[in-house]
C-alpha cells in the first residue's frame, strides 16, 4: 500500500523549494540580534535600546542566580499508593490518650500517614469529646526528640544500645531468680489486666504494684471506712445545683477534669428565658482554676482542710460551723444553707489526701443526699487505684533486698516519688531493674535495661476509665523507633508466642461476639454498658473518730506550703512538651516555670511589694524579673522565684509539680523549674500534699526571671472589654447588658443601626456566608485547651521561655485572666477568664493600615493575612486594639530564606524548646494544610480557614448548602466546656444565629464602641453572687473623666 | 542731605568684617582647597565608625530578624519609628529656610541656607533607613512601590498612611536635592574655576554642569530657584503632616488625635532649628565662618525656636485638655496614667519631653540670653533631646497600654543593635556632613554677596562726601552721569 501523506498546506503538498528550504531552516533563524545595516550585534556598536535589553537582561539573570535560595526540604512520593491512603486527604482513627491512669477517648487525625492532630471522641457518653491541653499537646509526645529509639543495657556507667532479643534474653535470665515487682500506673485496661495476670502466674512470688504520682488513696480509703468499698465512685457536677468543693481543683486537676467539666458546664450556661445556674462554693487555699470559676470563694491554711470539713459537716447538721470564724464560718454557713435547700441536688467533693478529712466529706455527702443522686457508686472512676502504702512496701523490700527484678512501666518513681532517693537506693539493690519507659527518664536512668514502649498513638489496647465505658486503644501510626509495646514485652517474657494485638483481637472478638462488632468497636473507639446511678450503703461508724482526727490536722505555724499541680503539665509526665511548656497557666500567666505563689499580703509584709498601691503593682509587673528567695522547706534549702498572686491565702505558699527534670528527660524539660515532689510527705497512710515546715530568709532583693504572658491583672473598669452581672441583677433587669451597649454606642444609632450609624463611610450589604463565633464567658473556664488545640492545628511556633520573657510568644488563641475585688482579702476576689483571638472585624483597623494590602477582608467575613505579601512593618499589630497579632520576631521554625541564622547566644538568642521543635522528627507533627510562616511576617487567627474550606468543599460536593457539622474551628472543638460556637452567622439555623438570638440579652462585642464590628461575640458572665467585686487598685487613679464606675450590675439597681 | 536713606537703623549688618567679593570667596572656598585639618579627620573617623556600628547592626537585624530589637507584641514600633520622626523633623529646617524664608525675602537666610539645606537631604537620608530596615522582610520593600506587576490585580494599599510616607518622604527628599544643588551650581563653577589641580577642575567641572556664569544662566537659575521654592513651601507642611497621620489616623489611644498635623509640622520646625543651631555653631567656630554666621543669625534663629517651641507647648496643653474634656476614657487613660502620671513606668519621659521642649526655650525671651553661644548650643542639643522623647512619648506611651489591659506591656528599653542603628544614623549624617563641608562650600558663595551691601555701616565712608552735598548738586551729578 503507498504511503499514505498527511499535508498541512499547498506548499507541502506541492513540496517547492521555497517550502523544503523553509522547512529545512525552520529553526536556524538568526536570533534577532542584527541591527539594522545586517551586521550581526557583536560587530556594531550596541544601540541604546540593545543596551537597556542587555543590562536588564544580565541584572535579571544575576539576581535569579544569586538570590537566597530557600532551603528544599525533599518529599518523596509514594511509588506505590496504598489503597485506603489519599494524599492530602485525612484519615481519623478513634483510639485513646493514655497517661498514667488517665484515659481520654480521643479521635486522631492522621494525614498522609502521621497523626497531627487529636479531638474529642464525640461518641464516648462520658467525655463528651471534650479534651485538655495535655491532650491536644500529647500528638506532639509522639515525635519527641528524647523517645528513646532503641532497647539499652547499662554497662558499667555507660548505656549502649542493644538488639530486642539480646534485651530479651538477659531479661528473660533474670527473670528467672523469681520475687518480680511489676511497678506501673493505675491500669484499668481489662485486656492488660489479664496480660498482667498472666505474667503474674508466670513468675509465682511475683506482685504488682499501682503507683499514682498524684494519688487518690484517702478517697479509697474513706470509701472503704465509710460504703466498704475500696472505690472512687463516679460524680454527677451537672446533676447538681450547689458545688462545694473543699480543696478540689475538678475543673483543673482533680481526678477526671475534661468530664468534671463537661458536667460543670452544664449548669452553668444560662438559658435567658429561665436564668439558673449552679451555685458553686470553692475553700480552698491557694487560688485554683476551680476557685478562679467559682461564685463564692472562701480562704484558708492548708492545714485547716479539716476542720473545714468538720464546720461545714456541723453546720449542715444544724449545729452551726464550728472551729472557724469570721468570713469562713459566715461562707460555710452559707453553703450548709444552700445544701440543705438542695438536697439530693448538692454535691461536696475534697481535695484533701487525708483519709479522716475524706471520711468527713462522705458523711457530708451522705446528709445532704448526695450518695446515689450525685455521688454514683454503680460506675466508679477507675482512673487512680494506686495506694500509698503499698508503694512505701515496695521501697521497703527493695532496700531490703527482697525483690529480685524490678519492672517498672508508665510511671518514674525516681522523679514522682516524694523520697525518690529512697527509690534509686533501692534500685541499685534490685538485681534486675527494667524500666519500659518511652523515655531516659529519671527512673529509666536508674534501670539496667529499657525496653522503651510505644507511644500510645502506636498501641494496640483499652482502657476502662470508669466502669462499663471502655475506650479502645489502635495504632496510628506504624512504630517509629525500635520499641515494643508493654504489653508485648510482658507476653514475651511470659513465654506466650501470641502478639499483644493478636491477643488484644482474639479477646475482644469473644468477648463481642463476633470480628465485625470488634471493628465496629474499634471503629468508634468506645464500648459502653453503663449501669444506672446508684449509691451505697452508707455507714457512719468512722465518722466521729474522723471528725476528731480532722480537727486535730490544724497546725500552729505561721506559713505553710501546699503543693498542686498545673493544669499545663499536670504530674510532669509530658514536661519535655514545649507546647504544653508554653502553655501560660491560667491563673499567673506564667510560662517555662514553677515558683511559689503567695499573697499580696505576703508580698507586703515580707517583701516590700504592695501591689494595691498602682506604682508598686507597676513596678513590680513592668518586669519579668521576680524575687528569688531562699526557702528551706522539709529542712532543705530551696531557691525559689516568687509569684504574688491575688486570691492566695495571706499565709499560703503554693508551688506546682511537674517541673525539674533531669537532662535526659528531654530538651525542653531540661532545666526548667525545680521539682517539688520532695516537698510532699508521708503521713503513715497517705501522702500529704502540704507541710507547715517551710521557712526563708529575708529577701535581699535578689531576682529571677519568670516568663508570664500577662502582667496586668485588673481590667480597671473597661466594661467596653469584660461584662458581668450578678445573677439576681439580671433576674431583676434581664436588659442590663443591653442597657450597658446602649449606653456606649447609642449616640451613634444605638444597637439596631450601629453599624451604619456609627461611621461616616458606605457600609455593605454582606450576603453568602459570613463566620461568626460566640465565645460564652460564663461556661469558659480558663483550662486552655483551646489555646494548645490552636497551636496543633495552625503550627503555631514554640518561642520558649527566652523569647516569653522578651513579650513574643505567638498563640493566636490566648486566655486573658482578670482579677477584682480588693487584693489584700483573698476571699474578695473574682477571677474571669476571656478567650481572645483575633476578632475578624468587619471594619478592621488593622486592614487599612498595611501599606501593601498583605491583610484584607473576605467576602466572608474573615480577616485574612497573606504571609507571602507581609513586609512586617508591624503597624496593623500596633493598630490592633485587641493585640491579636502575633509577628515573626526571629526564625522560629527555621522557614525562612537565610540559612542558619537562629542564634544560639546574644540578642535574640533562641532556647533549646525552639531548636527541638525545629528537628525534623518534631516537625513531622506540623499540619500540611497550613503554611509555616518565616521570620519577618505577622501572623494571627485565621478561624482556621483550612477547616472551612474543607468544610465547603465537602459541602459543595454534597450538592447542598453548608451546615454547622460541616465546619468547626480546633478552638471549638477542643473546648470541654462547650463555650465556643461557630458558625456561618448567616444561616439563620446554624448553632452561632441560634446562640445569638437566644442569648440576645447577654451578647456584646468587646470594645464595641470603637466601631470595629467584630464577628467574635462574647455572652456577658453570670455570677450567681450577692455582688461583683469592684475592680481593684488603680482604680483610685482613675481620672474624673471616668468616674469610679461600678461594675455594670452594681450601678444598676 | 537727608533725602537718602542707605543705612538702616535698625538691621545690624548680614555680614561682618568688612568683606569685599573676593575676600567672600577666598574665606569660603578656603577649606574646600587646602588639606582638612586634623579635628575634621577626627570627626570623619568616629563618623564612619558610628556608621560602620549601625551597618553591623542593622545587618545583625535583617539577617535574625527584628527580634534583635526589643520590641514586643504590644509595642510594635519604638526606637525605630521614634528616630525616623526625629529625623524628619530634623530635616524640615533647611526647606523652611530656603524656600519659605527664600518667598519672605529674609536677606539673613543666605548666610545658613546651605549648611541646612544639607542638613535636611542628610537628615531625611538617615530618616528613611528606619522605615525600610525596620520591615520584618526588607527584601520584599519594593512591595510599598505600586508598580505594574505579574500579580494580577495586586496593587498597593493607598489607604494606608505608610504608603503617603513613601510618597511624602521621596518627594520631599527629591525636591530638596535639586534645591539645594541647582543652588549649588554657581558656586561649584566657582570652585572650578579657581582650581589648580587637573581632577579637580575636572569634578568640578562634571558638577557644575557646564556652568558659565551668562546672564541666560543666572535668569534660569533664579527662576529655578523660585519655581522650586514654589514647590518646597507646601512640602514643608504636608511631609510632617503625613509623618502625623501615621498616628492620626490609627485608632490607638493616644495616637488618635486632630491636632497631630499642625503640631507634628511645629514641632518639626522646633527641632530642625535647633539641629540648625548645633551644626552650624561648630561649623562657623571650625571652618572660621564666624564672620558669616553671625550672632545675629543666631538670635534670629533661637526666636524662631521660642516660638515653635510655644507652639508645641500649646499643643501639648491641648491635647491633655482634650483628653479630659473629651470624656473618652481610653484616651484620658493615655494621658493621665501612662504619661501625665510621674511615677508610671513612662511617666519620666513626659517630664522630660515638657521640660526640654515646652519649659527651657522660653529663656530664648531675654536677649541677652538669645545671643549667648555657649547657652545656644547647650539649648540646640536640650530641644533636640526633648523632641526625640516627644516621638518616644507619643509611640510608646500611647501603645504600651492602649485598650485591653491584658496586654499591657512590660517595660520596654532597646537592645544594643536597635542603639546601634541610630547611632548608625548620626555616623551617616555626620559622615555626610563632613564630606559635604570638606568637598562643598557650605556658605551659598553666589548668594551671599547678594546681601554683602545690605548693610550700610561699610559705605559711610563713601556717602559721607555726597551727605555734604546739597539736593540740587546731587541732583545734577546723578543726571549727569547718566
Amino acid at each position: 500500500m503507498a504511503k499514505k501523506k498527511y499535508w498541512q498546506s499547498f506548499t507541502e503538498l506541492n513540496d517547492t523549494e521555497a517550502h523544503k528550504k523553509l522547512a529545512a531552516d525552520e529553526f536556524r533563524e538568526e536570533l534577532p540580534f542584527e541591527s539594522g545595516d545586517g551586521k550581526s550585534f557583536t560587530e556594531t556598536p550596541a544601540s541604546r535600546r540593545d543596551f537597556l535589553k542587555y543590562l536588564g537582561f544580565s541584572t535579571a539573570a544575576a539576581m535569579a542566580a544569586a538570590s537566597c535560595e530557600t532551603p528544599v526540604r525533599k518529599a518523596i512520593p509514594y511509588l506505590n499508593k496504598p489503597q485506603d491512603l489519599v494524599p492530602g486527604v485525612a484519615d481519623y482513627y478513634a483510639t485513646t490518650y493514655v497517661s498514667g491512669g488517665e484515659a481520654i477517648p480521643v479521635v486522631a487525625k492522621v494525614r498522609d500517614g502521621r497523626p497531627i492532630k487529636l479531638e474529642g471522641n464525640t461518641l464516648s457518653s462520658f467525655s463528651r469529646g471534650g479534651t485538655s491541653a495535655r491532650i491536644q499537646a500529647s500528638v506532639l509526645d509522639l515525635y519527641d526528640t528524647a523517645r528513646l529509639h532503641a532497647p539499652m543495657m547499662l554497662s558499667g556507667d555507660s548505656r549502649t544500645a542493644i538488639s530486642m532479643e539480646a534485651a530479651d534474653k538477659d531479661i528473660l535470665a533474670g527473670l528467672a531468680g523469681g520475687s518480680v515487682v511489676l511497678l506501673t500506673g493505675t491500669i484499668s485496661s481489662p485486656t492488660t489486666k489479664q496480660v498482667i495476670a498472666e505474667f503474674l502466674a508466670k513468675y509465682p512470688g511475683s506482685k504488682h504494684v499501682q503507683f499514682d504520682a498524684v494519688s487518690y488513696n484517702a478517697l479509697l480509703l474513706a470509701n472503704e471506712a465509710t460504703y466498704g468499698k475500696k472505690v472512687i465512685p463516679s460524680y454527677h457536677f451537672d446533676n447538681a445545683k450547689v458545688i462545694v468543693s473543699l480543696g478540689a481543683d475538678f475543673l483543673g486537676t482533680w481526678l477526671s477534669p475534661v468530664e468534671f467539666t463537661k458536667q460543670y458546664a452544664v449548669g452553668r450556661k444560662v438559658n435567658q428565658k429561665n436564668p439558673e445556674i449552679s451555685k458553686h462554693f470553692q475553700f480552698e487555699s491557694m487560688l485554683s482554676l476551680s476557685g478562679a470559676n467559682s461564685d463564692e470563694r472562701y480562704t484558708h491554711l492548708p492545714s485547716a482542710a479539716g476542720t473545714v470539713a468538720t464546720a461545714l459537716l456541723s453546720a449542715i447538721q444544724g449545729q452551726g460551723a464550728a472551729g472557724v470564724d469570721g468570713k469562713l464560718k459566715a461562707g460555710i454557713e452559707a453553703a450548709a444553707k444552700a445544701l440543705n435547700e438542695n438536697k439530693g441536688k448538692g454535691l461536696v467533693v475534697s481535695g484533701s489526701t487525708n483519709k479522716d478529712v475524706q471520711i468527713v466529706v462522705n458523711a457530708i455527702n451522705e446528709a445532704i443526699g448526695a450518695n446515689g443522686t450525685t455521688i454514683n457508686f454503680a460506675s466508679p472512676i477507675q482512673t487512680h487505684q494506686g495506694v500509698d502504702a503499698d508503694m512505701e512496701t515496695l521501697v521497703a523490700d527493695m532496700n531490703g533486698g527482697k525483690v529480685g527484678a524490678l519492672i517498672v512501666y508508665g510511671v518514674n518513681p525516681a522523679y514522682e516519688y516524694y523520697n525518690a532517693k529512697a527509690f534509686t537506693d533501692g534500685v541499685k539493690k534490685v538485681k534486675l531493674s527494667v524500666s519500659l519507659n518511652e523515655r531516659l527518664d529519671e527512673t529509666a536512668e536508674s534501670c539496667k535495661y529499657i525496653v522503651p514502649s510505644h507511644h500510645f498513638l502506636e498501641s494496640w489496647g483499652d482502657a476502662e476509665p470508669k466502669a462499663g465505658f471502655i475506650t479502645m486503644l489502635q495504632p496510628t501510626i506504624n512504630p517509629l523507633f525500635k520499641t515494643r509495646q508493654f504489653q508485648d514485652s510482658l507476653l514475651k517474657w511470659s513465654g506466650s508466642a501470641v502478639t499483644f494485638d493478636t491477643y488484644f483481637k482474639n479477646n475482644w472478638t469473644t468477648k463481642l461476639g463476633s470480628p465485625t462488632a470488634y471493628n465496629k468497636a474499634l471503629q468508634d473507639g468506645v464500648v459502653e454498658t453503663p449501669a444506672a446511678v446508684a449509691g451505697a450503703a452508707f455507714n457512719g461508724a468512722a465518722v466521729a473518730a474522723a471528725v476528731t482526727a480532722a480537727n486535730a490536722l490544724k497546725k500552729a505555724s505561721k506559713n505553710e506550703l501546699v503543693v498542686y499541680q498545673k493544669v499545663s503539665l499536670g504530674d510532669g509526665k509530658q514536661a519535655n512538651n514545649p507546647w504544653l511548656q508554653e502553655l501560660p497557666d491560667p491563673i499567673t500567666k506564667a510560662t517555662w516555670d514553677n515558683y511559689i505563689m503567695v499573697s499580696p499580703q505576703f508580698g507586703k509584709t515580707e517583701l516590700g511589694i504592695d501591689i494595691s498601691d498602682a506604682h508598686q503593682a507597676d513596678k513590680y509587673e513592668v518586669v519579668m524579673d521576680k524575687p528569688l528567695l531562699n526557702f528551706t522547706i522539709n529542712k532543705k534549702a530551696y531557691k525559689l522565684p516568687v509569684l504574688i498572686v491575688p486570691g492566695m491565702q495571706s499565709n499560703t505558699l503554693a508551688i506546682a509539680i511537674g517541673y525539674g527534670r533531669s537532662e535526659k528527660s528531654g530538651r525542653a524539660a531540661n532545666g526548667v523549674g525545680q521539682n517539688a515532689y520532695p516537698f510532699l510527705s508521708y503521713n503513715g497512710t497517705t501522702v500529704d500534699w502540704s507541710t507547715a515546715d517551710v521557712e526563708f530568709e529575708k529577701w535581699d532583693g535578689e531576682k529571677t526571671p519568670v516568663a508570664q504572658t500577662q502582667t496586668h491583672s485588673s481590667y480597671e473598669g473597661r466594661h467596653e472589654v469584660i461584662k458581668e452581672v450578678t445573677l439576681n441583677d439580671y433576674k431583676k433587669n434581664p436588659k442590663l447588658i443591653i442597657e450597658e451597649r446602649e449606653e456606649e454606642i447609642g449616640k451613634y444609632g444605638g444597637i439596631e443601626n450601629y453599624t451604619k450609624e456609627g461611621t461616616l463611610y458606605p457600609t455593605y450589604d454582606r450576603p453568602g456566608i459570613k463566620w461568626g463565633m460566640s465565645i460564652d464567658l460564663n461556661s469558659c473556664i480558663g483550662c486552655g485547651a483551646c489555646s494548645v488545640a490552636c497551636t496543633a492545628e495552625n503550627n503555631v511556633p514554640v518561642v520558649g521561655k527566652s523569647e516569653v520573657l522578651r513579650f513574643h510568644e505567638m498563640h493566636w488563641m490566648r486566655i486573658d485572666r482578670y482579677f477584682s475585688g480588693d487584693v489584700h482579702d483573698s476571699d474578695s476576689i473574682q477571677t474571669i477568664f476571656q478567650p481572645m483571638i483575633c476578632q475578624h472585624c468587619d471594619n478592621a483597623p488593622c486592614e487599612n493600615v498595611c501599606p501593601v494590602a498583605a491583610t484584607n477582608h473576605s467576602s466572608e467575613g474573615l480577616n485574612q493575612m497573606t504571609y507571602n505579601r507581609c513586609i512586617g512593618t508591624r503597624y496593623c499589630a500596633n493598630n490592633c486594639p485587641f493585640k491579636v497579632r502575633r509577628f515573626n520576631w526571629l526564625d522560629y521554625t527555621g522557614a525562612d530564606s537565610f540559612a542558619d541564622n537562629q542564634l544560639t547566644s546574644g540578642v535574640g538568642k533562641l532556647d533549646d524548646a525552639v531548636f527541638m521543635m525545629n528537628d525534623s522528627l518534631s516537625r513531622m507533627v506540623l499540619n500540611p494544610d497550613v503554611t509555616v510562616r518565616s521570620r519577618g511576617v505577622i501572623e494571627k487567627c485565621s478561624f482556621c480557614i483550612q477547616r472551612l474550606q474543607e468544610g465547603k468543599l465537602k459541602a459543595k460536593k454534597d450538592n447542598r448548602t453548608l451546615e454547622d457539622t460541616d465546619v468547626k474551628t480546633a478552638c471549638q472543638q477542643a473546648c470541654p466546656s462547650d463555650a465556643i460556637v461557630f458558625g456561618n452567622a448567616n444561616n439563620s439555623k446554624s448553632e452561632i444565629s441560634k446562640v445569638r438570638a437566644e442569648n440576645n440579652e447577654r451578647i456584646f462585642f468587646a470594645l464595641e464602641q470603637i466601631h470595629v464590628m467584630p464577628n467574635v461575640s462574647y455572652l456577658a458572665k453570670v455570677r450567681n453572687v450577692e455582688k461583683l467585686s469592684a475592680v481593684h487598685h488603680t482604680e483610685d487613679n482613675v481620672p474624673e473623666t471616668e468616674g469610679k464606675k461600678e461594675p455594670a450590675a452594681a450601678e444598676k439597681h | 542731605m537727608a533725602l537718602l536713606k542707605y543705612e538702616s537703623n535698625v538691621r545690624p549688618p548680614l555680614v561682618e568684617g568688612k568683606k569685599d567679593y573676593h575676600q567672600v570667596t577666598e574665606d569660603i572656598v578656603r577649606p574646600i582647597e587646602g588639606p582638612p585639618s586634623k579635628l575634621w579627620w577626627i570627626g570623619f573617623l568616629v563618623s564612619v565608625a558610628l556608621l560602620l556600628f549601625g551597618v553591623y547592626s542593622v545587618y545583625r537585624e535583617v539577617t535574625y530578624g527584628v527580634g534583635e530589637w526589643n520590641l514586643n507584641k504590644t509595642i510594635g514600633w519604638g526606637w525605630d519609628i521614634t528616630n525616623f520622626v526625629w529625623w524628619v523633623g530634623i530635616g524640615h529646617a533647611g526647606t523652611l529656610i530656603s524656600a519659605i524664608l527664600l518667598l519672605f525675602r529674609q536677606g539673613w537666610r543666605t548666610g545658613v541656607n546651605r549648611a541646612a539645606e544639607a542638613m535636611t537631604i542628610f537628615a531625611v537620608m538617615c530618616a528613611g533607613q528606619f522605615p525600610i530596615w525596620h520591615m520584618g522582610r526588607v527584601w520584599m520593600a519594593f512591595f510599598v512601590l505600586p508598580y505594574p506587576n505579574t500579580r494580577g490585580p495586586l496593587w498597593v494599599n493607598f489607604n494606608s498612611p505608610l504608603l503617603w510616607d513613601v510618597f511624602a518622604i521621596s518627594t520631599y527628599f527629591t525636591v530638596s536635592l535639586l534645591f539645594w544643588y541647582s543652588g549649588l551650581i554657581p558656586d561649584l563653577a566657582t570652585v572650578r574655576d579657581r582650581a589648580k589641580l587637573k581632577w579637580r577642575k575636572y569634578m568640578y567641572g562634571l558638577l557644575s554642569f557646564g556652568w558659565t556664569g551668562s546672564t541666560k544662566h543666572w535668569q534660569r537659575h533664579e527662576s529655578l530657584s523660585l519655581v522650586l521654592a514654589g514647590l518646597s513651601t507646601p512640602l514643608v507642611l504636608s511631609v510632617h503632616t503625613v509623618v502625623s497621620f501615621d498616628f492620626a489616623t490609627s485608632i490607638v489611644p493616644g495616637w488618635h488625635t486632630t491636632i497631630f498635623p499642625p503640631y507634628f509640622v511645629a514641632g518639626a520646625i522646633f527641632s530642625g532649628f535647633a539641629m540648625v543651631q548645633t551644626l552650624l555653631l561648630v561649623t562657623r567656630k571650625v571652618l572660621k565662618l564666624e564672620e558669616y554666621i553671625t550672632i545675629e543669625h543666631i538670635e534670629v534663629m533661637n526666636k524662631v525656636i521660642v516660638l515653635t517651641g510655644s507652639i508645641v507647648g500649646i499643643a501639648y496643653l491641648t491635647e491633655l485638655f482634650i483628653a479630659w474634656y473629651g470624656m473618652n476614657k481610653y484616651e484620658s487613660w493615655a494621658f493621665m496614667h501612662n504619661r501625665l502620671d510621674l511615677f508610671s513606668p513612662y511617666g519620666w519621659s513626659y517630664y522630660l519631653m515638657m521640660g526640654c521642649n515646652v519649659l527651657s526655650p522660653q529663656i530664648f525671651w531675654f536677649r541677652k540670653l538669645r545671643r549667648n553661644i555657649g547657652l545656644t548650643f547647650f539649648m540646640s542639643i536640650l530641644v533636640n533631646i526633648g523632641m526625640w522623647f516627644e516621638r518616644f512619648v507619643i509611640i510608646v506611651t500611647s501603645v504600651y497600654r492602649d485598650y485591653l489591659p491584658s496586654s499591657w506591656s512590660t517595660y520596654y528599653s532597646p537592645s544594643i543593635y536597635e542603639v546601634g542603628f541610630y547611632l548608625g544614623t548620626f555616623g551617616l549624617f555626620f559622615t555626610c556632613y563632613f564630606l559635604f563641608s570638606k568637598f562643598f562650600p557650605v556658605i551659598a558663595l553666589a548668594e551671599i554677596k547678594h546681601i554683602l551691601k545690605k548693610s550700610g555701616e561699610d559705605f559711610k565712608p563713601a556717602m559721607e562726601p555726597i551727605e555734604e552735598e546739597s539736593a540740587e548738586t546731587f541732583y545734577k551729578e546723578v543726571s549727569h552721569h547718566h
